[in-house]
């Protein structure tokens, strides 16, 4: 059994957190399918925030999710939501809480507004408040006329947004996004994460965002959860995780690459020139005051200094080494 | 000048048209802010309602659904004629009554005839003809709302599994019984449009008709035969269509499915008669009739229209003597259990699928 409990998550935050209490708290939560067990003993206690919950596929993300959401019947052990227990206040706590599945689930033969009008009704809202809200959340994920057509007609990118927009329509609590990303260009990407940091940074609805792609967990999250093999592996704030993996920088100069590179030898750093000019030095201290005194007595000055570079990718590669391992 | 008018309006229809799309697009760029919602949430029953319409909304939208509707609303008429026809029969100088003399005179013997037993016995006449005429059109009925489950089938259980909907179902606050509730509710709106609602105005618009207002007492008793039939049949047929709408993901395999379910329950019934007498009862149509039966009675008002009217309960006893299924009888019991597996593996169907993976 792995047991994590983070306690200061709120930073970061610009406006204050809806709640305080845990949002999601499970205790040797276990899911099986036949005789495989998809989640293993699971315990956390979750605070408000943006969460970002990584693993590789088939590592237990989303059965972590449905369970939760009671899509899934847990096999043993307890979960609660927003205070109230998984498995016998089902339909109070959806009212509070929003999905994104990974795949499709449109209605065939709907038009976009016609649709999240429709989630807005199921989630209790009286039919002109939720034709209202229907229209303001398709404005807030930026869809415009393409709202009137049928969504069978939609192109990905205007599915992802769709489903945004269904699962916040009701003003929940919580929202859990089951890779949100998927199929998006580099620019749906961006623009379908902002909006997700939006939700928590600026409207206080926390989010859990389940995915496997590391840069956008890294890019929006304040709090890791590692899954793998149904197993928490994991389960901390990014900033002490980042912590945890310091003694490694990236330095960007204009220019005089090379001149840096000796003068880090000879420190005995190990580092190289990166293929995007970048030079990636390994000075193994916990601060970056040793880098910036040797680019002094070089009397080169650094155009940037990023610390700890895929400090998450390689939290997520030890993780599951260590899983493989055990 | 109509071309210059014409050119005009043309223009001006796309100035608003352009004038809309700039609005939109005016919304796209300012009104994109998140807002918060604290209004009371609504009831359960109001969310299955929401279910229900959607469902019935979608099955409206098939053309041929409109026409079957249609089709049903005009048997309806055609029912209301024949209370109106029968109501006129009281009064003996009435249009109907020479009419029929001018066409056949022994059709006017029949009509005296019932005219007078309509004046003797009006409290027993005309719950009688009443049952009688309400049994063949709810059995009339009963075919049309068939066709039309055959028709709603993708619209219930089928595509919501096919599209992955039922996941958004189940992420939203109602469980999966308010769920199959709310298509139950459709198969009833649907239902109230085939069956249900014709039989009800048919009832109404034909006493309003009638030339004396005791009609809507004396046919009180037709009308709770008519609605018992058709609330038990529609109960019995939602939870059916619900089941096989839930075997499979695509559209035209439910659809054939409920189809065979029909026609071969119907083969099974001479079968059953030369073979194994049980199993007739494996055609809920079947079960249905027999349950039909047992609530028209129809064997009894036979049975007191052949002693009571004269000239027509000559020929009705000559049609008893032929083998006529009407007035067989009927057995309820062993419908009722054959209804109640039909019902069971349903159900089980519906439990085994309905489920968000």
């Amino acid at each position: 059994m792995v047991s994590f409990a983070l306690q200061d998550s709120s930073a970061g935050l610009t406006m204050p957190p809806r709640m305080s209490a845990p949002i999601i708290e499970t205790t040797n939560l276990t899911k099986r399918y036949g005789r495989q067990n998809a989640l293993d003993n699971v315990t956390l206690s979750v605070f408000p925030g943006a969460i970002g919950l990584l693993g590789p596929n088939g590592a237990g993300k989303s059965t972590f999710m449905k369970c939760l959401l009671q899509l899934q019947p847990i096999t043993s052990g307890s979960a609660r939501l927003l205070g109230r227990e998984v498995g016998h206040e089902g339909r109070e706590i959806r009212k509070r809480v929003g999905y994104t599945p990974e795949q499709d689930c449109h209605i065939p033969g709907m038009v976009g507004c016609e649709y999240v009008t429709y989630c807005a009704q199921l989630c209790g809202l009286p039919f002109q408040t939720a034709r209202q809200r229907a229209h303001e959340m398709l404005d807030f994920v930026g869809m415009g006329q393409e709202r009137y057509r049928k969504i069978d007609t939609y192109s990905t990118g205007m599915k992802q947004r769709l489903k945004l927009a269904q699962a916040i329509v009701h003003d929940p609590e919580i929202v859990f996004l089951d890779e949100p990303t998927n199929g998006l260009d580099p620019k749906g990407q961006t623009q379908i994460l902002e909006l997700v940091q939006s939700l928590w940074r600026q409207h206080g609805i926390s989010v859990i965002l389940s995915s496997h792609l590391l840069h956008d967990v890294d890019r929006i999250c304040e709090q890791i959860i590692i899954i793998a093999r149904g197993r928490v592996l994991v389960h901390d704030s990014l900033k002490n995780l980042k912590a945890r993996r310091r003694g490694a920088a990236e330095i960007v100069v204009a220019s005089r690459q090379g001149e840096l590179i000796e003068a880090c030898r000879r420190n005995t750093w190990p580092c190289e020139l990166l293929p995007n000019g970048r030079v990636r030095v390994e000075h193994r201290s916990d601060n970056l005051n040793p880098v910036l005194q040797l680019m002094q007595g070089i009397k080169l000055a650094p155009l940037e200094v990023i610390p700890s570079p895929n400090a998450l990718e390689e939290m997520f590669v030890q993780a599951l080494a260590t899983s493989d391992q055990a | 000048m109509d071309a210059m008018r014409e050119n005009v309006f043309r223009k001006s229809s796309l100035a608003i048209r352009w004038g809309e799309a700039q609005k939109g697009e005016d919304r796209m760029k300012h009104d994109t802010s998140y807002q918060h919602w604290e209004g009371a949430h609504l009831g359960i029953w109001r969310r299955r309602a929401v279910i229900a319409a959607n469902g019935l909304r979608s099955c409206l939208q098939v053309k041929w659904m409109r026409y079957l509707i249609t089709l049903c609303w005009a048997g309806c008429l055609v029912q209301v004629t024949l209370l109106f026809c029968l109501g006129q029969l009281l009064i003996a100088d009435s249009v109907v009554v020479q009419w029929l003399g001018n066409l056949n005179p022994q059709l006017q013997a029949i009509a005296r005839a019932l005219v007078g037993w309509l004046e003797q016995h009006p409290e027993i006449s005309v719950r009688t003809t009443y049952n009688l005429l309400f049994y063949f059109f709810s059995a009339n009925l009963l075919t049309f709302t068939l066709i039309a489950i055959a028709l709603a089938m993708p619209h219930l259980i089928t595509r919501d599994l096919s599209s992955n909907a039922i996941i958004v179902y189940s992420s939203k606050a109602i469980g999966r019984f308010d769920y199959l509730l709310g298509k139950v509710m459709t198969l009833y709106g649907l239902m109230t449009l085939t069956w249900l609602g014709p039989v009800c105005v048919a009832w109404f618009l034909g006493n309003l008709l009638s030339t004396n207002w005791h009609f809507f007492w004396h046919s009180r008793v037709a009308l709770g035969h008519a609605l018992v039939y058709a609330l038990c049949s529609m109960t019995i047929l939602s939870v059916l269509a619900l089941g096989i709408s839930a075997i499979s993901v695509r559209a035209k395999a439910t659809v054939s499915i409920w189809i065979a379910f029909w026609v071969l329950g119907n083969a099974l019934v001479p079968i059953g008669l030369h073979t194994k007498p049980w199993l007739k009862f494996f055609s809920f149509s079947f079960d249905l009739e027999q349950i039909s039966l047992a609530i028209f009675r129809l064997k009894n008002d036979f049975d007191l229209a052949t002693t009571n009217i004269p000239f027509f309960g000559d020929m009705l006893r000559g049609l008893r003597r032929q083998a006529n299924s009407v007035l067989q009888t009927p057995e309820p019991g062993a419908a009722i259990w054959g209804l109640a597996v039909m019902l069971a593996l349903a159900a089980l169907i519906v439990w085994r699928k309905v489920k968000p993976e």
